[in-house]
């Protein structure tokens, strides 16, 4: 996909040029920083002073061309940040809203209503109305239209900024469902890091209406630059692990990463899925240059010091230990420390710092 | 000091009195009457009062509109002083219930009913059977159940057994005024008025006079009303309206003075 | 009170051209609603300004203005009654007074309903594949239709209640352009009260039955 816009805006002007080709795109920043625009500009609803926008080979706009095809035929599926289901329809009829629309030769996924629906676990609320669902029902069946829509391209609008926290861990999944199974491209819009780990391929960070950097969501967003565009608690590793057992009395699970270290996790009942994620934030690693005694962090890993970023006050420490890690200490601990590149460390993880996805 | 403020103190006070006495003698004399009157007088009566206040310390404000309204509203208890009407039958609904100055009313002007088109009229209309062609489809008449000239015309085509076909293109208006109006506006092919407003307006031209003696009798009457503050002024008035000047300016618009 | 043949002549009069009218106007307000909420173009505000003179001038301004451009002399007027149609002194024109003096509020009131109907939610739409008037129909329609219930409630009240411009443009011609409020100023007019009163009665209930209309549309939108 060939992104390149330039579009004026109330207090700056946003101006991007990308190319990418992921199955989710992430485009990363905070409020304000022009993502919304940019969503629609690519969907057709909103106008673009220069640029070009190519998907799949095909031209979407084009102001040299001076092509500019309709919202209708971009054939694209847009799930806003607040769901905007029609409120007088029911669930069956916003979900199949979009299904009559002529099928597009490269968006022709061969999707079944019964497919999404289930994996979106919204099969029950068909008969609903619209407006008796809750904030985590709306968004599911908001993504199920687009689905439906068979687009070629899903964007998705900070889809799970109105939800709480605990509503939150609960659709994540979802997407994640959706990406895997559905093989549909995403734009996912977020200001939120864990988001971006968990989902995306590929991320943009862009603030003020300009694209900063782009690239590997985890060497893109512990990188420096943008480092100054997440909030203080956001930064986060990011691990997909196979469940391995559990031990109700020691009040913890075990489970392995890709490169085969085993940590602890908070207690699982049971895994619904044999690979799923866990995240610590970076600012929840301790660590040592000597492996300590009589601690109660239940994990400690060895690993080699990879990078170290200093940043005003923070210092962004990557480590190898078996997979990267991410740490933020505070410019005086490195220098207490001595840290190096290559300094041999252990990093300190409480069990419970761990959060499940 | 004293006795100089003491005469002129005198000589102040005779003058104040002598000014006083001047000034409300004077006004003591100008009155303003209140006329309601016929609407087809409008042009003549103005021109009379012009005259009459020439010469007379009064002055004289007409309202002129249909006469059946007029009289409703010195029923009412609308401070008139002097009323023309069109008709007898207002003049005699009011002269019933006592509203009339007695010994005041007399019988003034007599007036002639025409029938008139647009003047760029292309219609041949020359007798009221005309009236029934089909290129007449509107006709422009006073309300036909009180407005005097809308109850002559009516009652003539009635006489003329023409009433019943004429009725459904009447187009009713306020009055004799508005009839004209109408007629001159173009949106009706014909109209019923007096002879005396045709004759004022270029815009209208008159196809058929109703002959006097087979049309219905028109007669303006007017009357002191009993409950005018300002009798005095409304007889003077009343007498120059029968002088030989102002019988002349009925005569210029085309009234008829009746004796 | 007499409810004599001419009452419910009149009344049935009033009430089918009052109808007719307010149907006549309703496409048109709708459509002029829809492009004042949601598009902006040259010359917007003029058109704006014109279509909200009726509601602020005399009516009876209003119905001079009619009469010059209906009456026989005008250029208009002229080709239609070439044509043997016939505006002034003609129910026609009764219809024309009413629809030009209600339309002011009828726009007024669907406008207001679909600027309130979410964008989004039309924009959504779009990107799902449904052409323009597949959103108009299936989206804004049935998202604004209490305020266009409302606004044609409004306009055939006011139609009904339509004076000064009926009277200059189509005359107080008994069983022909006489509405409700003409043969009542009418009766007051020639003295004869009883009927009058009859109309008064008549008008009065018609009121309270559409103000009692437009508080249940409230009552259930309050409920939603």
């Amino acid at each position: 996909m060939r992104l390149n816009c330039r579009i004026p805006l109330a207090t700056f002007e946003l101006d991007v040029d990308a190319s990418f080709d992921a199955r989710v795109t992430a485009i990363f920043g905070p409020s304000g920083s022009g993502k919304t625009t940019l969503l629609d500009a690519v969907a057709g609803l909103r106008d673009i002073a220069t640029g070009e926008i190519e998907i799949g080979g095909k031209t979407l706009f084009s102001s040299a061309r001076k092509i500019n095809l309709s919202p209708q035929r971009r054939n694209i599926g847009y799930v806003p940040q607040e769901g905007a289901l029609f409120p007088h329809l029911s669930v069956r009829r916003n979900i199949l809203f979009g299904a009559e629309r002529i099928v597009h030769a490269a968006g022709a996924k061969g999707i079944g209503m019964e497919h999404v629906l289930e994996i979106l676990e919204i099969a029950h609320l068909l008969a609903r109305p619209v407006t008796k669902l809750s904030g985590g029902e709306a968004q599911r069946v908001a993504l199920a239209r687009a689905i439906l829509s068979r687009p070629q391209l899903l964007l998705l609008d900070e889809p799970l900024a109105a939800l709480d926290i605990g509503l939150k861990e609960k659709i994540l999944p979802y997407l994640a469902r959706v990406r895997d199974e559905f093989a549909i491209p995403m734009i996912y819009v977020t200001h939120n890091v864990t988001e971006v780990l968990t989902l995306a391929d590929w991320v943009l960070v862009i603030r003020g209406g300009r694209l900063l950097a782009q690239g590997a969501p985890k060497e893109t967003l512990t990188s420096g630059r943008a480092v100054r565009e997440i909030p203080e608690e956001q930064l986060e590793n990011v691990f997909t692990v196979t469940f391995v057992e559990s031990d109700k009395a020691a009040g913890r699970s075990r489970v392995r990463l890709s490169s085969g270290a085993e940590i602890f996790v908070p207690y699982l009942a049971q895994a619904d899925r044999p690979t799923f994620q866990i995240r610590v934030s970076a600012d929840d690693i301790l660590v040592g240059i000597q492996r300590p005694e009589g601690i109660s962090a239940g994990n400690i890993l060895p690993g080699t010091v990879r990078a170290i970023d200093m940043i005003d006050d923070q210092a962004l420490v990557s480590v190898d230990a078996g997979e990267d890690f991410c740490v933020r200490l505070t410019t005086g601990a490195v220098t207490r420390l001595a840290l190096d590149v290559g300094c041999p460390v252990y990093l300190i993880i409480k069990t419970r710092s761990f959060r499940l996805l | 000091m004293f006795q100089f403020n003491r005469g002129m103190h005198k000589s102040l006070s005779v003058g104040a009195v002598f000014f006083v006495l001047a000034f409300t003698q004077t006004t003591a004399w100008a009155e303003e009457i209140l006329v309601p009157a016929a609407a087809s007088l409008t042009d003549v009566l103005k021109e009379i009062s012009n005259g009459y206040q020439a010469k007379s310390k009064h002055t004289v404000r007409f309202n002129f509109g249909p006469s059946n309204g007029l009289a409703r509203q010195i029923e009412e208890g609308a401070p008139a002083d002097l009323f023309l009407s069109a008709d007898l039958t207002q003049m005699d609904n009011l002269d019933k219930k006592g509203r009339l100055e007695p010994g005041t009313r007399k019988n003034l002007l007599s007036n002639q009913l025409v029938i008139i088109v647009p003047a760029d009229s292309k219609l041949a209309i020359s007798s009221p059977k005309d009236l029934l062609k089909g290129e007449v489809k509107k006709i422009a008449l006073a309300e036909p159940t009180s407005v005097p000239v809308g109850v002559y015309s009516s009652k003539y085509l009635s006489d003329e057994g023409l009433w019943d076909q004429v009725k459904p293109k009447v187009v009713p208006v306020q009055d004799v005024r508005a009839t004209l109006a109408s007629v001159e506006s173009g949106n009706v092919e014909a109209g019923f008025v007096y002879k005396t407003d045709a004759a004022i307006s270029k815009k209208v031209k008159i196809v058929y006079e109703v002959p006097i003696d087979k049309g219905p009798k028109i007669i303006y009457p007017i009357a002191i009303v009993k409950e005018s503050k300002r009798k005095d002024a409304a007889r003077d008035f009343l007498n120059y309206v029968q002088s030989p000047a102002a019988k002349e300016t009925f005569k210029k618009y085309g009234f008829v003075i009746l004796d | 009170m007499i409810f004599s043949f001419e009452t419910w002549q009149i009344t049935l009069f009033s009430i089918s051209v009052g109808l007719a009218s307010t149907l006549l106007i309703l496409p048109f307000g709708i459509g002029l609603a829809w492009l004042f909420a949601r598009k902006e173009w040259p010359l917007k505000s003029i058109v704006e300004t014109v279509v909200l003179l009726p509601l602020v001038m005399p009516p009876v301004s209003t119905g001079l203005i009619l009469l010059k451009i209906f009456g026989r002399r005008s250029p208009l007027g002229q080709w239609l009654y070439e044509r043997g149609i016939e505006i002034v002194f003609n129910w026609k024109g009764v219809l024309i007074a009413m629809s030009v003096m209600s339309f002011p509020l009828l726009v007024r009131s669907v406008r207001t309903s679909f600027a309130e109907v979410n964008p989004r939610l039309e924009q959504i739409a779009a990107t799902l594949g449904a052409s323009p008037l597949r959103i108009f129909f299936v989206i804004t329609i049935p998202l604004a239709y209490k305020g266009i219930v409302a606004g044609a409630l409004l306009a055939f009240s006011r139609a009904l209640g339509e004076f000064g411009a009926t009277i200059l443009l189509a005359g107080n011609i008994p069983g022909k352009t006489q509405t409700l409020s003409l043969a009542i100023y009418n009766y007051v007019q020639l003295g004869k009260d009883p009927e009058a009163y009859t109309l008064l009665g008549i008008t009065v209930a018609l009121a309270f039955l559409f103000v009692w209309c437009s508080e249940w549309l409230l009552r259930a939108e309050r409920k939603n």
